[in-house]
């Protein structure tokens, strides 16, 4: 990696030159657009594997990652001998991205100094239990992805215990006492005595005390710490093995912290670990410290039965007071079941005889004290109650793919929360179906079979739900299936709430399926006819490892998948690909002129790409090289009705080769996205009709003046250029004060393409300005384009789309560039805008709606 | 019940046996997984396998020295051999007979479901 990097430094260090001559800035331009290409597929790859349809390995993850940097280091190069050198500073940026995704790959991140010591469940880097311990990872997962209420808290991560055995030698000393314990020279007692004793006897590093305290006095009230082991509420289970204190003040964290590690050496431990083979395995343990709910009810609901007796219900248990009265078991507890299927009827419910609770000490720890007489055989859930802990347990569930045990607690306010979750261990005898699962599936009729491709691969089930417009949002019941033509980015919103999805159009690569990974929903796209297929409200099981859909409510296969050892999406491999994919994929460089769209303001793989290609194509704009740079080189203009003067720089393929002199008709254009782009432009009362303000003819006649002739101050408002080659284009067009930027790919392959479009600018105040911006988001998601506003920036995607409708789209942008040059003037209001929403939809060209069903 | 065809995999990376043994279960195979290649072919010499899938490059025994061994214990076993997309060709190659199908790495689940289908009906063919 630092050779690769060296021998590139050389090659770039050269004597500097005033200007790139033209041939080679174009050789690079057309490099740097394949490369970027190249990335995104090898990104989109990424993304795919980690829905679970492809069995892939660890050098597969390695060898990606290494492709992507050497594209990425010639994407460096290529912009530097663009932009003669003014970039180098992207090779650190490169190797602050990479050296961490060695790290991953080399399996040292989660103890390195990047990660916390200290951190609030809310902001927990997922993905990393051996730093946060299964406890506390589940539970910033119920908060991050699944956003269930979950009282706040904060993990003291395995990397503060580490260092606190550091800061007090005790590594090698507890090693060799367990030593001694093996060889059987001491007993587990003594053996757990020394060792707890030198725990409990240690200082605090200042580092992790300071963040302890800074994160308690954040929250501001009493705590309950737990152990939160790695492996502890996953495959093993160490319930009950370690300490947990409840209802502890800001003043006895520290203690309480040592505690709950020297609980990690208790016999019973220490007896368990050596059963389980684990004791030559160095143990780390982080701690989640988390508000103490004075709770009125609490109680416990497993997803499963584990009886066996009622496999389609879940069961609750519930108590007055504190939880222990139920997780322990000892006093009788009110039992609910309930049906597992919508709308989740109360089968039967046993109200028993509480006599005492469970409620928190004043000064610390807990008491038990005597329910009054007249409550005691009170049920305590109400109706409304149940169906929220049924819902949340069958979304957690969903997401998990394992039946799952969830502790809860209702406030006196009768609000409920989750306090943890973890896999319901299930009894082997229920855990095997007797029967051939490949014969029982044969019984159910086939829907559909072998179409579409794999976004996220699981089975799912319920009523079919079919969506095609935002409106029908609120209307999404949880646990259904979600039917769709599209895969616009508004339906983001509902995924958490689907069984499974499928939808006719999309790749895997797109938007919606990035989104159903994330919240691990079993995914098909690409099903064409599916929503004429799958009648809204039938109900359907969903297998996308088989790509099969079944009528009807397929038990033994859900049964089946439920009962699985492990979810695929909790192997090693695929956290390690997500983790990834997390410093890969996101994009945070949306807008260019925002203060930290530099080099040291990429923080992925993605914004490095963004900002390069951002940067290549600035300085191929930039007029005064450019005129310098550009002399001799053939640059036509567009000659039409349109008073724009746009130039046209033609990379290969974009134009008729007929093409004489400088001036060039529109039919003239080959470039698949001009030529849809321009349709739109020049369609009927696009530019004409609208009342066109006094200054702009003005404006305008600048504009339109050709390139060779705005020399100074006119050059400062740049000019109308489209870069483009047979099936590429990249478009700036200035009119009047605002900026648009349209960057299309359109090939017949769908995965290549995409439209990127930006707008920004105005003459008006910022209030209208943003209100156009509203508008352009408001009709640019009508045609499902991912949109991001921000003041008076719009940032516009749609990706991966098949050429037609990418042309559609291109099209309707045409006509927008055109319908909205002038309109920050005439929003004087709010309420403004729909009106120009509805205006625009109702210039007489298809919608997106009536175009999905032609 | 009918008999159950047994498949053996054999692979380094524990991914790829942890996710394959399911996927196979679920079709109705019995399905045994190793990531040693000794440990794998001291059991070749205890059970008869319908169906071996392994990996080519791995510590110790490669999976040509393996297949080799496969064939002499049980010559009418069924060999299918997953390799990186880089050594395909390579593979293809050295691999003259004897293998019943390659898989490149990183595959689609519903591409081995497919190939093992296929070496299934091979083997059950003059039966039916």
């Amino acid at each position: 990696m630092l050779e690769k990097f060296r021998s590139l430094w050389n090659r770039i260090i050269r004597p500097k030159r005033p200007l790139v001559a033209f041939p080679e800035i174009f050789e690079h331009f057309q490099e740097l657009l394949q490369d970027h290409q190249r990335v995104m597929e090898l990104v989109a790859d990424l993304g795919e594997k980690s829905g679970g349809e492809y069995i892939f390995d660890r050098k597969y993850l390695v060898d990606t990652t290494e492709q992507i940097q050497t594209l990425l280091l010639h994407m460096v190069q290529g912009l530097n001998l663009i932009c003669a050198n003014r970039y180098l500073e992207l090779y650190s940026t490169i190797d602050r991205i990479f050296i961490p995704l060695e790290s991953e790959l080399r399996g040292r991140l989660s103890l390195s100094r990047d990660m916390p010591l200290v951190v609030p469940l809310e902001s927990a880097p997922l993905d990393h239990p051996e730093l946060t311990g299964g406890k506390a990872n589940n539970l910033a997962t119920v908060v991050q992805n699944l956003h269930l209420p979950v009282p706040p808290g904060f993990v003291i991560t395995s990397r503060a215990y580490r260092l606190f055995l550091e800061h007090n030698q005790l590594e090698e000393r507890i090693h060799a006492w367990l030593l001694d314990w093996a060889s059987g020279e001491k007993d587990e007692r003594q053996t757990s005595r020394q060792i707890q004793y030198s725990i409990l006897a240690g200082v605090l590093p200042q580092e992790v005390a300071s963040e302890i305290k800074r994160q308690s006095e954040k929250i501001g009230a009493n705590l309950a710490i737990r152990s939160s082991a790695y492996g502890e509420d996953g495959e093993l289970t160490f319930a009950g093995l370690h300490e947990s204190l409840l209802n502890v003040p800001p003043r006895g964290l520290v203690r309480a912290y040592k505690q709950v590690l020297a609980s990690l050496y208790s016999p019973e431990a220490l007896i368990y670990r050596k059963e389980m083979g684990m004791l030559g395995e160095e143990a780390a343990m982080a701690v989640l410290a988390q508000v103490t709910v004075a709770s009125r009810a609490s109680g416990l609901v497993h997803s499963l039965d584990v009886s066996g007796r009622e496999p389609d219900c879940l069961v609750i248990y519930a108590s007055w007071g504190l939880g222990r009265t139920v997780v322990e078991g000892r006093t009788p507890v009110d039992r609910y079941v309930v049906e597992r299927d919508y709308p989740h009827r109360l089968r039967h419910r046993e109200i028993a005889v509480k006599e005492t609770l469970v409620k928190p000490q004043s000064g610390g720890g807990e008491e038990v004290a005597a329910v009054p007489p007249g409550e005691r055989s009170l049920p305590v859930l109400s109706e409304d109650a149940i169906q929220q802990l049924v819902r949340w347990a069958l979304a957690l569930e969903r997401y998990f793919k394992r039946p799952q045990e969830i502790e809860w607690a209702q406030t006196d306010q009768g609000e409920c929360l989750v306090l943890q979750c973890r896999g319901l261990a299930i009894p082997k005898s229920a855990a095997r179906p007797q029967q051939d699962l490949c014969e029982t599936c044969t019984q159910y009729p086939v829907l559909i079979r072998d179409v579409g491709v794999v976004a996220h691969a699981g089975v799912g089930s319920g009523p079919v739900a079919q969506v095609s417009s935002d409106v029908e949002l609120d209307r999404f019941p949880e646990g259904a299936v979600l039917v769709t033509r599209y895969t616009a980015p508004w339906l983001a919103r509902i995924v958490p709430r689907a069984a499974a999805i499928i939808a006719e159009r999309g790749s895997a690569a797109g938007h919606l399926a990035t989104i159903a990974r994330e919240f691990r929903v079993p995914t098909l796209v690409g099903v064409e006819g599916a929503a004429d297929l799958l009648p809204e409200g039938e109900k359907i099981t969903v297998d996308t490892k088989q790509r099969v859909v079944y009528a009807g409510r397929v038990r033994e296969l859900l049964q089946y998948e439920l009962m699985q050892s492990t979810a695929f999406e909790d192997a090693p491999e695929f956290r390690l690909l997500r983790r990834l994919l997390a410093r890969i994929a996101p994009l945070h460089l949306i807008d260019p002129t925002a203060a930290d769209f530099t080099p040291q303001g990429c923080k992925s793989v993605h914004d490095v790409i963004r900002f390069i290609h951002e940067k290549a194509v600035e300085e191929l704009m930039d007029l005064p090289r450019f005129v310098k740079r550009f002399k001799g080189v053939q640059i036509f203009t567009l000659v039409s009705d349109v008073p724009l003067g746009l130039k046209i720089l033609d990379l290969g393929g974009g134009i008729d080769p007929e093409a004489q002199g400088n001036s060039l008709l529109p039919e003239q254009i080959r470039s698949l996205p001009l030529k849809a782009l321009w349709k739109g432009v020049s369609g009927p009362g696009v530019w004409s009709t609208e009342p066109v303000p006094v200054d702009f003819k003005g404006l305008m006649s600048s504009l339109s003046k050709t390139w060779a002739e705005s020399t100074g101050a006119a050059a400062v408002s740049g000019f109308n250029l489209a870069v483009i080659t047979q099936t590429y284009m990249n478009l700036h067009l200035r009119l009047g004060y605002h900026f648009n930027l349209v960057d299309a790919r359109i090939e017949p392959d769908p995965p290549r393409n995409h439209i990127y479009f930006r707008f920004v600018g105005g003459v008006t105040d910022l209030t209208r300005r943003s209100r156009r911006a509203q508008l352009l988001a408001k009709i640019l998601s009508q045609y499902h384009f991912k949109v991001d506003t921000k003041g008076d920036l719009v940032v516009a995607k749609v990706l991966h789309l098949p050429q037609e409708d990418m042309e559609h789209r291109l099209q309707a942008l045409g006509r927008l560039i055109g319908f909205t040059r002038q309109l920050d003037i005439q929003l004087r209001s709010d309420e403004d805008v729909p009106e120009f929403v509805d205006a625009f939809f109702q210039q007489g060209v298809p919608t997106p709606e009536t175009k999905a069903q032609a | 019940m009918k008999n159950k065809m047994k498949i053996m995999v054999l692979d380094d990376e524990p991914i790829v046996c942890k996710r394959l043994k399911p996927a196979l279960e679920k079709l109705g195979y019995e399905v045994d997984t190793f990531t040693q290649s000794v440990e794998a072919l001291h059991q070749i010499h205890q059970t008869a396998y319908d169906i071996v899938i392994t990996d080519l490059k791995m510590k110790e025994i490669d999976g040509m020295r393996f297949l080799e061994e496969v064939k002499k214990v049980h010559p009418e076993t069924e060999v299918i051999v997953i390799t990186g997309f880089a050594t395909m060709e390579t593979a293809k190659q050295s691999f003259k007979k004897g293998v019943f199908d390659f898989i490149a790495k990183p595959f689609k689940l519903g591409e081995i479901q497919e190939v093992v289908s296929r070496a299934a009906a091979k083997i059950k063919g003059p039966v039916s």
